[in-house]
């Protein structure tokens, strides 16, 4: 009975705990997004004096996307765009980072195998979507 | 459209759309297209911005332990499959035909909500097997009623393939769907209304995020559109929140039957006088 009781109490901490990480992963993601785009329009305002700002993304999908973004401001090209981008970027990429995280909590800290199949499902499918073009 | 307008559309469409529970799209896309936006771009635009408010609200939802989160992990694997096909439907269709399904899905969330007006929860007294399988039971504190509420769900066979449904809506057309989600878990799977409300948002952030995949690739996203409308969208939500407490039910309720059919009307009638 006390072992029962030892096994519930231990899988509900382990719940709080997941629903605590979640929380937080996307709180982070909404955070640094906006802080991105803040930024990137504000730059954008200060070197044109306008806040209008139009490009299109031609036929890349976010993989692709966030790499070019990444490669351009490795090699030392700062430009609003980019930063603006990357702010879209990390918007799209929280939900992602989320189905991930609950896989992996699934798997190796509840040990539910049904449940790490599902997210597992989720996350194979988003993947193959973004990875699409 | 100017940044200006773009930016306090998007305040509004947030703020009413939090203070519903139904997402911004709802009111971003009438209003983006009465301005003169492309109905495919407005679309493409509004479902980014689901995906931050999403976000935004499921993080603090989350962490005070309402949302189900087994329920709303099983769920999107229908979701997920569904929005990916309505996007892909949106690409092919014709502009008029979406007008009119918006303005229809407007009409149909605001029959539900008319006739939820008096409804109140009824617990599941058996849950099936397969339920029992998935594991979909509960408990969250209710601060109102000042009470740790025990719950469970039921008919998830029947719950899956209906959210597939919703997943198309959303993609299809670029907003939440929030209202045929919390309609789902309510109504078939005898959800309490606060945990399908809270679930329903966590699901919506990857649906959309399934359905921007294909907006993305099919060159309709753009970039400097989309962040004034994620950032107008997000302030709008948080004001929307605040204020939410001060309000009645009621006066939140009436507000929002009457947003919802004159923008229902107003897309169907737009839709067959051609755009």
């Amino acid at each position: 009975m006390r072992l029962i009781h030892h096994a519930m109490k231990t899988r509900t901490a382990a719940h709080l705990a997941m629903e605590i990480l979640i929380g937080y992963i996307l709180l982070v993601g909404v955070l640094l997004s906006t802080v991105l785009l803040i930024i990137g329009l504000t730059w954008h305002w200060a070197q044109t004096g306008h806040l209008r700002f139009e490009y299109p993304i031609v036929g890349m999908n976010l993989f692709e996307f966030i790499s070019l973004d990444v490669r351009q401001i490795a090699s030392g090209s700062f430009r609003p765009k980019l930063i603006v981008n990357l702010g879209i970027a990390v918007v799209m990429f929280t939900p992602y980072v989320r189905v991930l995280a609950s896989m992996l909590y699934f798997a190796l800290v509840e040990r539910n195998r049904k449940y790490t199949l599902f997210t597992g499902f989720v996350l194979t499918a988003l993947t193959y979507s973004l990875f699409l073009r | 459209m100017s940044f200006e307008l773009l930016f306090l559309t998007s305040i509004i469409a947030g703020f009413v759309g939090s203070m519903s529970g139904m997402g911004g799209g709802i009111v971003l896309i009438p209003v983006l297209t009465f301005f003169g936006m492309d109905i495919k771009h407005a679309i493409a635009i509004s479902i980014v911005s689901v995906i931050a408010t999403s976000s935004g609200s499921a993080s603090a939802y989350v962490r005070d332990r309402i949302t189900n989160l087994k329920v709303g992990m099983f769920l999107e694997m229908f979701t997920i499959i569904g929005a990916w096909v309505g996007a892909a439907l949106t690409l092919v269709s014709g502009k008029r035909p979406l007008f009119i399904l918006f303005g229809i899905v407007l009409l149909a969330s605001w029959a539900t909500l008319f006739r939820q007006r008096h409804e109140s929860w009824r617990p599941v007294a058996h849950q099936d097997r397969f339920s029992q399988w998935l594991e979909l039971e509960g408990t969250y504190y209710d601060q109102p009623m000042g009470q740790t509420l025990q719950y469970r769900g039921g008919r998830a066979y029947l719950g899956g393939p209906l959210m597939f449904g919703a997943g198309v809506i959303a993609g299809l057309l670029g907003i939440g769907a929030g209202a045929l989600k919390v309609l789902i878990h309510d109504l078939v799977m005898g959800l309490p209304p606060k945990v399908s409300t809270t679930t329903s948002n966590l699901i919506i952030g990857v649906t959309a995020l399934s359905g921007t995949s294909v907006y993305l690739v099919a060159g309709l996203i753009s970039p400097g559109l989309a962040a004034p409308v994620i950032l107008g969208v997000l302030l709008g939500a948080f004001i929307g929140t605040r204020l939410l407490v001060r309000l009645t039910n009621e006066t939140v309720r009436h507000f929002f039957l009457v947003v919802l059919f004159v923008l229902g009307v107003e897309m169907i009638v737009r839709g067959l006088m051609g755009v």
